[in-house]
């Protein structure tokens, strides 16, 4: 029992866990676009890619992994603000936004996922992990890689968390989330914080992006069958709340990874869309409520 | 016709029926192949944007996953056509049926949502769908089925041999025809100004003394037998399934094609589909990237113009009747 639960279990759980805390990142993006500006990002699957290959393209010009961490997520955040200030803006104001936002972006998805294929090509590029080697902690042995990337990504959770509810800026974010007209009167520019969210939680698929590259392989689709978890994260997690990402997203990452020991991997995809679809129908709003209730 | 938007759709009416009636005579004259099939393909597909704006334009519910229904109706029929009798009819009835059963059971998941929810729940299901037919070894798993037969259809003129391209042709556009009718027929119904009212507000139609949800349930079961139907028609067409059918590119291009044609006007997909399907044929003649040119496309209409060709031309009306004074 403790046997198996030792060499099982736990790699699994620590495998399900790094993957987790990079979904979490993905879908902290997607949650807190949508808490702000009512937008379903359609496109930030392919934000996720584009992560993933300007990292390839910046370590094959010779850039460390390091320095890719922070420079990629600099690098999609003029592109994010440009697209929320020349594209997303212009279908605000319209009553149904809700669905011309949401395929406007999933026309951009089409732009860029095929743009990747023009640039990088169709085939599957594999960065090698920054980090080897393993290391045995509880008597199992775990890729050092998958550790640092569980700690790296608990912390860049934890500072996005302390960001939206600790600092002054995350009071702005939050009060325009609120009520938009009543922080304008005082004086938030607001159009400018809607922006810059949207550029942030951009950057924060294209950081999930660098991050999974050298554990999945990098090409131009790799977005769209990420999107799905991530989609299905937001959704039971609650639209619009950064607690609920997270629980949900470790929880249902870990029923994938945990699942996939008794059933056969392919089927735990629909398993956990089943949980969505479930959890969607006995409390449609999610777990927890949006940003505006935290 | 005091209204420009009913103007506009009547145009378009008229256009794709001349149009088609146009192509089905020169082709058949010219013994062409090639495109009486893709004329075909691109009415099969503008069903299921039908169905698409059935729930979008008229509704007010956007459906992200309306391929679920379109690869139900296409597997349905291939498996029909093979295992059970090589009939026209018999497969469109199963299908009918069946996707009736379908959409009255999804309904009770989907509806439960609103708004964006219900897009994304949509896209659930239809994901989850098309990841077990993918995985289905009885389905014939990512290969999907082959070896649909050839099928001679009956008519009161006599059997159609629907490897005839005119002749299928013809077929579809009748099939395709009649579920606008009936779509349209359903405009005309007191539950048709309920849909209407559903999408213009839904909290306050209780006010008025309506329930929301029965009409919100026919209208998914509508559509669901709309892209099942059309979907039936596929493996008639080109003789196998794909689980391909079901992915969300499906689904997508489906939203995509009912945008550029009109949102709201049932017509304008059809439209729109004719004019996507002749593009991405023309387009992929001279290169593979497709996606790029039609997603530009889109994306300029979404901001530009968002209700599509058929908004332009009430626009045009619009302007041309206050022009005159007003009629």
């Amino acid at each position: 029992m403790l046997e198996s639960l030792q060499y099982i279990y736990a790699p699994q759980i620590v495998n399900g866990l790094s993957i987790g805390v990079a979904v979490v990142l993905m879908a902290l993006g997607l949650t807190i676009i949508f808490g702000l500006l009512d937008v379903i990002n359609m496109s930030h699957g392919e934000f996720y890619a584009a992560g993933a290959f300007i990292s390839v393209s910046l370590m094959a010009m010779g850039v460390s992994f390091w320095l890719c961490l922070l420079l990629v997520p600099l690098l999609l955040i003029p592109i994010g603000f440009a697209m929320e200030r020349l594209l997303i803006q212009k279908v605000f104001h319209y009553k149904d936004r809700h669905i011309l936002t949401l395929l406007l972006t999933f026309g951009v998805a089409m732009v860029l996922e095929d743009g990747y294929k023009i640039v990088w090509g169709a085939n599957p590029i594999k960065p090698s992990a920054p980090i080897s080697g393993a290391s045995e902690l509880l008597g199992v042995m775990f890729p050092n890689y998958r550790l640092f990337l569980m700690v790296f990504g608990a912390l860049i959770i934890f500072s996005v968390w302390a960001l939206i509810y600790k600092t002054q800026l995350g009071a702005i974010v939050r009060a325009s989330a609120y009520d938009k007209d009543m922080s304008s009167s005082l004086g938030i520019p607001v159009m400018r914080v809607y922006a810059l969210t949207f550029a942030f939680g951009v950057a924060l698929a294209g950081l999930a992006g660098v991050l999974l590259a050298p554990i999945y392989s990098v090409f131009p689709t790799m977005g769209r069958d990420f999107i799905l978890m991530a989609f299905s994260v937001v959704i039971v997690g609650g639209l619009g709340s950064i607690k609920g990402a997270v629980i949900a997203g470790i929880l249902l990452t870990q029923l994938q990874s945990i699942s996939s020991l008794f059933i056969s991997p392919v089927w735990s995809d629909p398993l956990v869309f089943t949980v969505m679809v479930l959890v969607l129908m006995l409390k449609p709003t999610g777990l927890y409520g949006g940003m505006k209730n935290a | 016709m005091h209204n420009p938007q009913v103007k506009a759709i009547r145009l378009i009416e008229i256009f794709l029926l001349f149009s088609a009636l146009a192509l089905f005579v020169i082709g058949s004259f010219l013994g062409d192949t090639f495109f009486l099939r893709l004329a075909t393909e691109s009415l099969i597909f503008g069903g299921l944007a039908m169905s698409v704006d059935l729930l979008l334009g008229i509704v007010g519910l956007l459906s992200l996953g309306q391929a679920l229904y379109f690869g139900f109706g296409a597997y349905l029929s291939a498996l029909v056509l093979k295992e059970i009798s090589p009939s026209f009819f018999l497969a469109i009835g199963v299908v009918t049926l069946s996707s009736i059963v379908l959409g009255w059971v999804a309904s009770f998941i989907a509806l439960r949502s609103k708004g964006v929810y219900f897009a994304l729940i949509t896209f659930g299901l239809a994901q989850v769908a098309a990841k077990v037919v993918y995985n289905t070894r009885s389905l014939g798993a990512s290969d999907g089925m082959m070896g649909v037969p050839v099928l001679q259809i009956w008519t009161p003129f006599g059997f159609v041999d629907a490897g005839q391209p005119g002749a299928f042709f013809l077929i579809t556009m009748l099939t395709i025809g009649a579920l606008y009718a009936v779509l349209k027929y359903f405009l005309t119904t007191p539950m048709g100004s309920i849909w209407h009212a559903i999408r213009s507000n839904e909290n306050r139609l209780a006010y008025v003394g309506y329930k929301a949800k029965g009409p919100k349930q026919v209208a998914f079961i509508l559509a669901a037998v709309v892209a099942a139907v059309s979907g039936a028609l596929y493996p008639m067409l080109r003789g196998f399934v794909s689980p391909e059918l079901m992915f969300f590119s499906v689904s997508g291009n489906a939203v995509v094609t009912v945008v550029l044609g009109g949102v709201g006007t049932l017509i304008g997909p059809i439209l729109g589909s004719v004019l996507l399907t002749s593009f991405k044929s023309i387009i992929g003649t001279w290169t593979v990237h497709h996606h790029i040119v039609i997603g530009l496309i889109f994306v300029v209409v979404v901001v530009s113009a968002p209700k599509g060709i058929a908004g332009l031309l009430a626009k045009y009306f619009g302007k041309t009747n206050s022009g005159k004074g007003g009629e």
